[in-house]
């Protein structure tokens, strides 16, 4: 009994990483994300371009080493030793975490949003411009809503892909709930530590599945 | 006054001149219907007279303002800066062939929107002024709908006391009914009627015939990117004289 009091505490510690984690990925990477899309819309071809590229490499390569060069470019770069980097007392392993997942989600919004904003029909842009509004009234108060509901399904996507993804983080040896619970599965050579790992991932989807229709939910009275 | 004025507007799509030397004045007060078939350049002129088209060359004035020019001995069109594009823009309406309602607003805040936002004033104001169009386009009841809970010939009227709201000078329409079936149809065409005997200027581009003729002072006939025939309603609609306007209108 106290063998596995004692694991679930040690995943709950993880599991106050693995939130950190989430959280500051979907603070960070949803509105760069909306930046990048603007900018891969943008009608200035090397912006577009450079755009584009990023995208693509985000997309193409693996998120594990992105976040290992995040995680060594400084040394690499700037021979800054790492041991010694901290941002307002933070772990850099943590904030390297945080900025490998939030450039690597950013560019996966990015193209969700850029269908989103693609598809409200060009007479939206037109009404507005009609009766007055400037550019960025038109993108807040008529596009960007519209968009929302749009892209919701797709998000929800995502969002649950990445809690998931945050056992990545263990490459950075960050202790996140994965990392302590396979130092718990060896420890007590059991896979159940594991095991109960799992259930943490899987109720923590339940509720994003639950807030993300709510969400749905609420847009739905007009179609 | 002439609340639109054009002078030799050209208009090209790549290769494809669109428009070829349009000349059109509306007096204040005037009702004109522009007809034609389709791909004659009727929309085409009307997006280029509400900003949402540039044109390559010509001028156009809206409600005294020069919207373009071209300067003698240029063939570039030089438009008015973002400053003055904002006031011209205030003066006239524009009602869409599909509505472009925006849907995640309710029929109130469709109308009211542009008033508290870009017109600045207040909700109270805007408020009194949407009830009143409402009731003006018989739709008292329907202010805190949806736009997608609306019949077609309800969204239409909608998007036209929209375009009403801001109390433009002139409105145009761009096939106002060519979305909605003969029944919904009435009921908008009604409402332009009633626009007309209160004497607001309109320029509407339309296939309704005969309500062309009963509703317009004046027929423009276009085709082909130039205006081929106008005058007097009745007369141009029961007495063609160009060949291609008979043509066209025995189609009907």
């Amino acid at each position: 009994m106290e063998r596995y009091i004692s694991t679930i505490t040690q995943l709950a510690a993880g599991f106050k990483f693995t939130l950190i984690i989430f959280a500051f990925t979907i603070l960070f990477s949803i509105p760069l994300g909306l930046l990048v899309a603007k900018l891969r819309m943008s009608k200035f071809k090397v912006i577009s371009g450079i755009t584009r590229v990023y995208i693509s490499i985000m997309r193409g390569t693996p998120l594990m080493l992105q976040l290992l060069l995040v995680y060594f470019l400084p040394n690499m770069l700037f021979g800054i030793a790492l041991r010694d980097l901290n941002f307002g007392g933070v772990d850099y392993r943590l904030t390297a975490t945080v900025i490998g997942f939030s450039l690597n989600y950013a560019a996966y919004f990015a193209e969700i949003f850029r269908g989103g904003i693609q598809s409200i029909p060009k007479g939206q842009y037109e009404a507005a411009q009609i009766l007055g509004f400037t550019n960025t009234q038109t993108f807040f108060k008529i596009v960007l809503p519209q968009v929302i509901k749009n892209v919701l399904p797709a998000v929800t996507n995502e969002v649950i892909t990445l809690v998931k993804d945050t056992s990545l983080a263990q490459v950075l040896s960050v202790t996140e709930m994965f990392t302590a619970a396979k130092a718990l599965s060896s420890a007590q050579v059991s896979i159940m530590p594991l095991i109960a790992a799992g259930v943490f991932y899987y109720v923590m989807n339940g509720l994003v599945e639950i807030v993300m229709n709510r969400f749905e939910k609420s847009m739905n009275y007009y179609h | 006054m002439k609340l639109l004025e054009m002078k030799d507007v050209k208009k090209s799509f790549g290769d494809l001149q669109v428009l070829k030397g349009i000349d059109l004045s509306v007096e204040q007060g005037e009702v004109v219907a522009i007809i034609g078939p389709s791909g004659g350049g009727k929309s085409t002129l009307l997006r280029c007279a509400t900003t949402l088209e540039t044109i390559d060359s010509g001028f156009i004035s809206i409600g005294g303002d020069t919207l373009v020019s071209t300067p003698a001995g240029s063939d570039k069109a030089h438009y008015a800066d973002k400053h003055q594009m904002t006031e011209i823009r205030s003066k006239f309406g524009l009602v869409f062939q599909n509505f472009n309602l925006f849907p995640h607003f309710s029929v109130r805040r469709n109308i009211t929107e542009a008033l508290v936002s870009v017109h600045k004033k207040s909700k109270e104001e805007a408020n009194s002024i949407c009830d009143e169009l409402l009731a003006k386009m018989g739709l008292s009841e329907k202010g805190d709908s949806y736009p997608c809970n609306l019949s077609g010939g309800q969204q239409q009227r909608v998007s036209i006391a929209r375009a009403l709201a801001t109390n433009p000078e002139i409105l145009f329409f761009d096939e106002p009914t060519s979305a909605l079936d003969p029944e919904l149809t009435a009921g908008v065409l009604k409402v332009i009627r009633d626009l007309a005997e209160e004497k607001m200027t309109m320029v509407i581009v339309t296939h309704e015939m005969s309500f062309a003729r009963d509703v317009a002072d004046r027929i423009i006939f276009m085709d082909g990117g130039v205006i081929v025939e106008q005058g007097p309603a009745s007369e141009v609609i029961n007495n063609p004289k160009n060949d291609r306007t008979k043509e066209f209108l025995a189609g009907y």
